[in-house]
């Protein structure tokens, strides 16, 4: 997707955006005390992605992200497993979870436990896999191949082309061209 | 250092270097051979460590708790026969990587190779040492998985791929017959570890048929692993792999992990009638069968790999015909297949890689070129055929002399089993000479000095070696003896008579020369007619078989796919709904006093609920009425929104919070992907519209269904379930949770291992997703039109006649 030729459009856009993702952090570190949660958080960042690729146009979100949307769902995955983990080598049940409470001068009470970080595995691979998704199937919508080159190696099996065996190979070149810069 | 210290480090470097090696692959590149060699080295080490400290003969277990409540432990044996195969395995290990590390090529991706290769080695570790059944069984499938990894290495190439899925799915599916077998052994003996079983013995005279019935699984499971028949084809197709791959796994370790097990239960189920009788003529079948076809191929990794099959079921067969006190030479013929068979395949690996050349007709005249290897051919075809000084022999006069036994003891089958046996001695001599001499001996055909290069000494080293143990074995047999008399293992084996070089003029020896002469005229007599005959007939190419009916299995399953039309619910939905109305509508019928409750519901309106159920009607109303598909899915989400308002009203804001949002990513996706579809669709345009009567049962069945669901709502409100799950959870979140939100406690604590499944499944979701999303298509106009954007959203969208 290109960038809609609205200035009001993308600095609204930019704006909202980090009002977004910071209602989205604030989900995700209430959640265990009220309503939010790590899924919720992540659906909001999608949508906040989402928009953001609305305004600026899918091939500067790319630039900016630098990661793989999918990476980040990798890792959050990692992050889970890993929290699940970690009591048994100390002796605990798996998944078992810890906090502590303090109350602290600015932020009044605070509960921090393994709970978040097991929420926040949840939260990067929503997020992760939301974004992926859309991304893809935005480009592919638009006759663009939805994954460059070296990612159609990873996620497809060496003998998979596409559908359309003539399809002009030029419209994907943009985009790897684009990476290896 | 404790015992257990040193079992854990030969099990865990492996494993712990091959995550490393694959992690730090751009560092390591070609160097990553060193550290699994460094790896191989460490797990031999602490595996005599582990010899020196305990008692030999003797057993030790180590035990770690794994799931206790289930019987499952990390529980490990070391007792004879798990030293010997674990020395097998890492002691061979150590030879294949150091050449390996001297055959692969610089392109290769090394680090990928070595970490599969260090992953099977703790795998087969982990096999022979595990104590628990349900520890072996895991390790047991991880070797699997390890060699699909290793015989797909070339991938590019569609024979390994074949090879390896063939592979795969034999291997793991009769392993999973193997788990089946031991659950049935843990249901009646009420316990999973092999230490435990081996000195109460299992309770043969109750449970017979039961058993029997598990001994069948298992045995089948040994089958699949060693390849016996009927599923001797995957092997021969898993030579596809590299070399290194085929001299470790597919002859000296892996396929042994059948005659492994087939001793590990030896003691249990060695009493049951059927035991000798499956063994002996499924195992001696194979071995003549596989002895014929390794005479009938030309390839020189086929001949190996139906040899292997042939000496595999040789063992299995020894095993079902062993006296209850315990087999005696079990150690002798496997270490003398290791040792030949390893050499040999590393000898066909070299000459495979210097003339670039498998087909044994086409090959000839290498022992000038390369004499070392040539010596080295000689002394492992020599130990294959048996001929004296070498360890062949020894194997082969004690294989005779018991099998004359057998006739003794076991009738009929020992009759058969001594059939076979001589058959298969007599074509082994032939084509263990084919290998040497039309190799090494005759004329040099023009085409390999065109592709000849040299191997590098290395290269040459460990087939060497292997080949000088089994010359020295048979010179000095009374190494081998002290060793293997330590490693018994009660009820398994016992003590092996003295071996010597020279029994005198027996009747083995008789018989043994002159099917040595046989095989030589058979030999002679394929060199006559040129090896024209020599082909594997069809009928028992299972592997064609195998495949097609892989092809048709997929095709059956869109057969059925297609016919249950799941891809369009308008052909379904309605059969299910107006079967459901039928059904409730002859029930009500029936008992008409069940709409009893209708009289009990409170009728009263609240005017809030009424106004948003309004409006939620009217939005689905528009959906119907609407034309243009964006306009209908927008009033379709519109109802999704307003749904969170009884959310809130009901007091979840989690969940009303949830839903808001995954409407909103929803019709964000579904509106991306309608861009997909042509432009004539999107203005509503159907191109069979459906007939009045259709439209009109439809209808019906809708608007029944919706009253059918109306009901059981008001029936189960009416109702309310006495002891709602939900009161606990609202009651432990604190305590327990340390939150006061209960979804969320739920989600991440009470049901968090649900959670992790959950995201995992996403995880996998969208790698097959995007798999799919790289395969896609549109009409020639539409490529005509260029790049088009999703409609609705104003940006980028390209109009007809631009």
């Amino acid at each position: 997707m290109n960038a809609p030729n609205s200035f009001i459009f993308q600095a609204v856009v930019r704006l909202i955006f980090f009002l977004i993702n910071i209602f989205a952090v604030y989900l995700l570190q209430r959640g265990h005390n009220w309503p939010g949660g790590g899924f919720i958080a992540g659906l909001a960042t999608a949508i906040s992605l989402i928009l953001l690729s609305l305004g600026i146009g899918l091939k500067s979100l790319h630039r900016i992200m630098k990661i793989d949307p999918a990476r980040i769902a990798f890792t959050g995955l990692t992050i889970a497993v890993l929290i699940g983990v970690a009591p048994v080598l100390f002796g605990h049940a798996f998944l078992e979870h810890f906090s502590v409470h303090f109350q602290s001068p600015i932020l009044g009470e605070v509960h921090i436990g393994t709970a978040l970080l097991f929420d926040s595995g949840v939260y990067l691979v929503v997020v992760g896999i939301a974004a992926k998704i859309i991304f893809v199937l935005a480009k592919s919508t638009q006759g663009l191949g939805g994954l460059v080159r070296e990612e159609q190696r990873r996620y497809s099996s060496v003998r998979e082309r596409p559908i359309e065996e003539d399809a002009p190979d030029e419209q994907m070149e943009p985009e790897s061209r684009e990476r290896k810069q | 250092m404790e015992l257990s210290f040193y079992l854990y480090l030969a099990i865990l470097t492996p494993l712990i270097l091959s995550a490393v090696i694959a992690l730090a692959s751009p560092v390591l590149k070609e160097k990553s051979g060193w550290v699994a060699l460094l790896s191989a080295i460490i797990s031999v080490g602490s595996i005599l460590m582990v010899a020196f400290k305990m008692e030999l003969p003797g057993s030790v277990v180590v035990s770690t708790e794994w799931i206790p409540s289930l019987g499952i432990n990390f529980s490990f044996l070391a007792d004879g026969i798990s030293l010997f195969f674990g020395l097998i395995v890492s002691v061979i290990g150590v030879l294949v990587i150091f050449y390996a590390i001297h055959y692969l090529d610089r392109g290769t991706r090394h680090a990928r190779f070595y970490s599969s290769l260090l992953l099977f080695m703790a795998a087969m570790l982990g096999t022979v040492f595990s104590n628990n059944l349900i520890l072996l069984f895991c390790f047991w499938e991880l070797t699997g998985l390890a060699s699909f990894l290793l015989i797909g290495f070339e991938f590019q190439d569609s024979s390994s791929r074949i090879g390896a899925r063939q592979a795969l799915l034999v291997t793991s599916s009769t392993g999973l017959l193997l788990l089946v077998g031991f659950i049935m052994v843990a249901q009646v003996s009420g316990s999973m570890e092999i230490s435990e079983l081996l000195t109460s013995g299992l309770p043969l005279e109750e449970h017979k048929g039961w058993l029997t019935a598990a001994m069948c699984l298992v045995v089948l499971g040994a089958f699949g692993k060693s390849a016996q028949f009927p599923f001797h084809f995957w092997l021969p197709n898993a030579m596809a792999a590299p070399t290194p791959v085929s001299a470790y796994l597919h002859s000296a370790t892996m396929v042994k992990l059948g005659v492994f097990l087939c001793a590990r239960v030896f003691p249990f189920f060695m009493e049951l009638e059927l035991w000798p009788q499956l063994l002996a003529i499924v195992a001696f079948g194979t071995m003549v069968i596989a002895a014929i076809f390794a005479l009938l191929s030309h390839d020189l990794k086929a001949i190996l790999a139906y040899s292997t099959i042939s000496q595999l079921g040789f063992l299995i067969g020894y095993y079902g015909l062993g006296p209850v006190t315990g087999v005696e030479y079990d150690y002798l013929h496997i270490l003398n297949h290791v040792f030949f068979k390893g050499s040999l395949f590393m000898v066909v690996g070299i000459v495979a890689h210097a003339t670039g050349e498998r087909d044994i007709r086409k090959l000839g005249g290498l022992m000038k070129r390369m004499p070392l290897v040539g010596i080295t051919c000689l002394v492992a075809a020599a130990t294959m055929a048996g001929f004296p000084g070498t360890t062949g022999f020894l194997s082969k006069e004690m294989m005779l002399k018991e099998i004359f036994d057998a006739m003794g003891s076991h009738g009929l089958l020992g009759l058969y089993a001594t059939i076979c046996v001589i058959v298969m001695s007599v074509v082994k001599v032939a084509f263990s000479a084919r290998i040497f001499m039309n190799i090494f001996m005759g004329k040099e055909p023009d085409e390999i000095g065109h592709h000849y290069h040299a191997p590098s000494f290395a290269l040459q080293v460990p087939p060497l070696i292997l080949a000088a143990c089994a010359f020295i074995g048979g010179v000095l047999p009374i190494i081998m003896e002290k060793a293997f008399a330590l490693l018994t293992v009660p009820g398994i084996n016992i003590a092996p008579g003295h071996l010597v070089i020279w029994h005198g003029f027996t009747p083995e020896l008789v018989i043994s020369t002159s099917m040595v002469i046989v095989g030589l005229v058979l030999y002679w007599v394929g060199q006559k007619t040129n090896w024209r005959w020599a082909d594997i007939p069809k009928t028992f190419r299972f592997d064609f078989a195998f495949e097609y009916g892989l092809v048709a299995f997929s095709k059956a399953t869109k057969l059925i796919t297609s016919g249950l039309s799941s891809d369009r619910p308008m052909n379904y939905l309605p059969m299910i709904f107006a079967f459901l109305i039928g059904l409730f509508a002859f029930f009500f019928a029936q008992h008409f006093s069940s709409l009893d409750f209708l009289r009990v519901v409170e009728w009263k309106i609240d005017y809030l609920r009424a106004f948003v159920a309004a409006l939620i009607a009217l939005a689905v109303l528009g959906a119907l009425i609407l034309k243009r598909w964006t306009t209908q899915l927008i009033s379709l989400s519109i109802a999704g929104f307003l749904t969170c308002f009884y959310f809130v009203l009901y007091q979840a804001p989690d969940l009303a919070l949830t839903q808001i949002l995954v409407e909103a990513v929803t019709l964000i996706m579904i509106l991306l992907l309608l861009g997909r579809f042509p432009k004539s669709a999107e203005r509503g345009e159907v191109s069979k519209r459906c007939t009045r009567t259709r439209q009109t049962f439809n209808t019906v069945a809708a608007v029944s269904m919706g009253v059918l669901m109306t009901l059981f709502v008001l029936m189960i409100t009416v109702d309310p379930h006495p002891d709602p799950i939900g009161n606990k959870f609202l009651q432990q979140t604190v305590p327990l949770a340390e939150g006061s939100n209960a979804v969320n406690t739920v989600l991440v604590d009470f049901r968090g291992f649900d959670t992790m499944g959950e995201i995992a499944v996403l995880v996998i979701a969208m790698l097959g997703c995007l798999g799919l999303l790289l395969r896609y298509k549109r009409t020639e106009e539409e490529y005509k039109a260029g790049p088009m954007g999703p409609p609705g959203f104003g940006i980028d969208h390209r109009e007809e006649g631009e």
